[in-house]
């Protein structure tokens, strides 16, 4: 189904800090080793605080390893990977427009061409007729979407998703998760998903991958075997429960409060 | 007329029915009312020879000197030089804090550098230094923009170092996560985070500039606002020195008109807070 090509390839990846408090050398990802084909989907997953965030950022290139590699992309067309951040990452002060150009003009396409070029994406992601409203103006689901069209403008090979649904409202959320679906089938995209919604992970991806509690590893890879295009109601069927409870299992062994002691894990 | 006037002041009474945009607002009303109150009991206070005229002045006699000084254009030079040493002093501490202040936010080796020459010299109170100033340059217009630059540029650079300390390290993060080259980086992001506290800066610096131009025409002066002040001052005529401090005050008012509007027009993708 998903081509041979690699899009992302991380090879022992370790990243060790300084807590700039206690000046104590902090380790947040022990150890981790990913391999997503091009066309996949794949959602990590794991407890607050496990390095699940930290791992995209290292993939984005805005933190350094401490040790391994990482390769992304196969040096096609467009950008190699783009990443739509969290809730409120767009810029005040740019329309949407603006904002959705904003990756074409960083690598230098012209202002006027950049729009010309963003306004399909604002298109695709439903946000037609909003084009020149500032972020202020927009619901947060709707700031979500001209966030997905930023990091589409670019035409990535790989887009990488940093919880982009965690602060929108329940009913908000599952809209966008459909959405999310119908925008990627249409634009043939690699994505790599950070959440820490179980349901979310499942419902959107071909792989789950669940970390452990800090310091970050891989716990379990887990293949979705539900058949696509996905509708909302799936989440309500028995193999979608049997594979939130798999990953629930998982993940509630990291929590101290929940499940056995860290060292049993 | 008084018939008509009481008309006009009933059609325009909040209790009347009117179209609410009509009426006026109270803190208008009450702002007016308390002005105008200051002033009849200052009227009053010469009047009732509670206090000698010499030292107070009053309400008609500032009016008449106004009229007198307006009348004959004797008061146009004087306000003509100040804000020519205003206009010039304070345009280059925009000239020179606003993209001294950028550079000293943007990196972080010269902001090193320069800090504890900053920090000294913001401790200072800068009309310490203005002797100095007259003795080293003179009394010439040159001098007496310097000591108002003086006065703007320290202001106008710590607004603008902290307006760049104030980009967000998210929006910071987009622009790096584009790989938006470093010009495009300081246009999309570290700018617009800054022109609130440049602007705030403007207002400030703009204040102090006109203390500026007061304090070197106290100093050495033969024409200037500060001059007008402090020669009637020495000679009694204290409705003029009211004139005087009236008219700074309506140029610092309509100053900060002016820094309100051109903030009105720079924010337009924030929303409305009131």
């Amino acid at each position: 189904m998903h081509g041979t090509e690699i899009a992302l390839s991380a090879r022992g990846v370790r990243l060790e800090y300084m807590d700039r408090a206690t000046r104590v050398s902090m380790l947040a990802i022990e150890r981790m080793d990913l391999d997503i084909h091009e066309g996949e989907f794949v959602a990590i997953v794991g407890p607050s605080g496990c390095g699940k965030t930290t791992f995209l950022k290292i993939v984005d290139g805005l933190l350094p390893v401490t040790d391994g590699e990482i390769v992304v992309g196969s040096g096609g067309h467009g950008r190699d990977h783009a990443m739509v951040f969290q809730d409120s990452s767009l810029f005040p002060w740019y329309s949407v427009l603006d904002n959705v150009a904003y990756g074409l003009v960083c690598q230098g396409v012209g202002k006027r061409e950049a729009q010309d070029r963003a306004r399909p994406y604002i298109d695709m992601v439903g946000l037609s007729g909003f084009q020149s409203k500032f972020p202020y103006q927009l619901s947060g689901g709707m700031q979500q979407r001209a966030n997905l069209a930023r990091a589409l403008t670019v035409d990535p090979e790989l887009l990488l998703m940093d919880e982009p649904f965690a602060s929108l409202d329940a009913q908000t959320r599952e809209l966008m998760q459909a959405e999310l679906l119908r925008i990627c089938a249409a634009a043939g995209k690699t994505v790599l998903f950070i959440t820490h919604q179980i349901d979310e992970a499942i419902f959107l991806a071909d792989r789950v991958i669940v970390m452990s509690a800090r310091p970050g590893r891989i716990l379990a890879d887990i293949d979705i075997e539900l058949s696509r295009p996905r509708e909302l109601s799936v989440k309500r069927t028995a193999p979608f429960t049997a594979y939130e409870d798999q990953v629930w299992k998982l993940i509630a062994s990291q929590l101290p409060a929940l499940g056995p002691q860290r060292a049993a894990a | 007329m008084a018939a008509q006037s009481s008309q006009l002041s009933r059609r325009k009474h909040p209790g009347n029915a009117q179209p609410p945009r009509i009426v006026l607002p109270e803190r208008l009303v009450l702002g007016v009312i308390g002005f105008v109150a200051v002033l009849i009991v200052w009227e009053l206070v010469v009047d009732l020879k509670l206090e000698k005229a010499s030292l107070l002045s009053s309400p008609t006699r500032i009016v008449t000197a106004a009229i007198q000084d307006f009348g004959s254009g004797a008061i146009w030079p004087h306000i003509g030089t100040s804000f020519l040493e205003w206009g010039i002093g304070f345009a280059l501490a925009i000239a020179v804090g606003i993209p001294f202040g950028l550079a000293v936010g943007m990196f972080r080796r010269l902001e090193y550098l320069v800090d504890p020459f900053l920090a000294a010299l913001y401790a200072t109170p800068t009309v310490a230094i203005a002797p100095l100033v007259i003795l080293v340059l003179g009394i010439e217009l040159p001098a007496k923009a310097f000591l108002v630059f003086l006065f703007g540029v320290l202001p106008m650079t710590i607004a603008t170092i902290n307006g760049v300390h104030s980009a967000e390290r998210r929006y910071l993060d987009i622009a790096r996560s584009f790989r938006a080259p470093a010009m495009l980086r300081f246009r999309s992001v570290i700018l617009p985070s800054s022109v609130p506290y440049i602007i705030a800066g403007l207002r400030i610096a703009g204040g102090h500039a006109l203390v500026g131009v007061i304090v070197a025409e106290f100093l050495a002066a033969n024409a200037g606002l500060g001059f007008y002040i402090s020669f009637n001052g020495t000679t009694l005529n204290s409705a003029r020195v009211f004139l005087g401090i009236l008219i700074i005050g309506a140029f610092g008012v309509f100053y900060g008109e002016v820094i309100r509007r051109i903030e009105a027009k720079f924010e337009v993708w924030r929303p409305a807070l009131r």
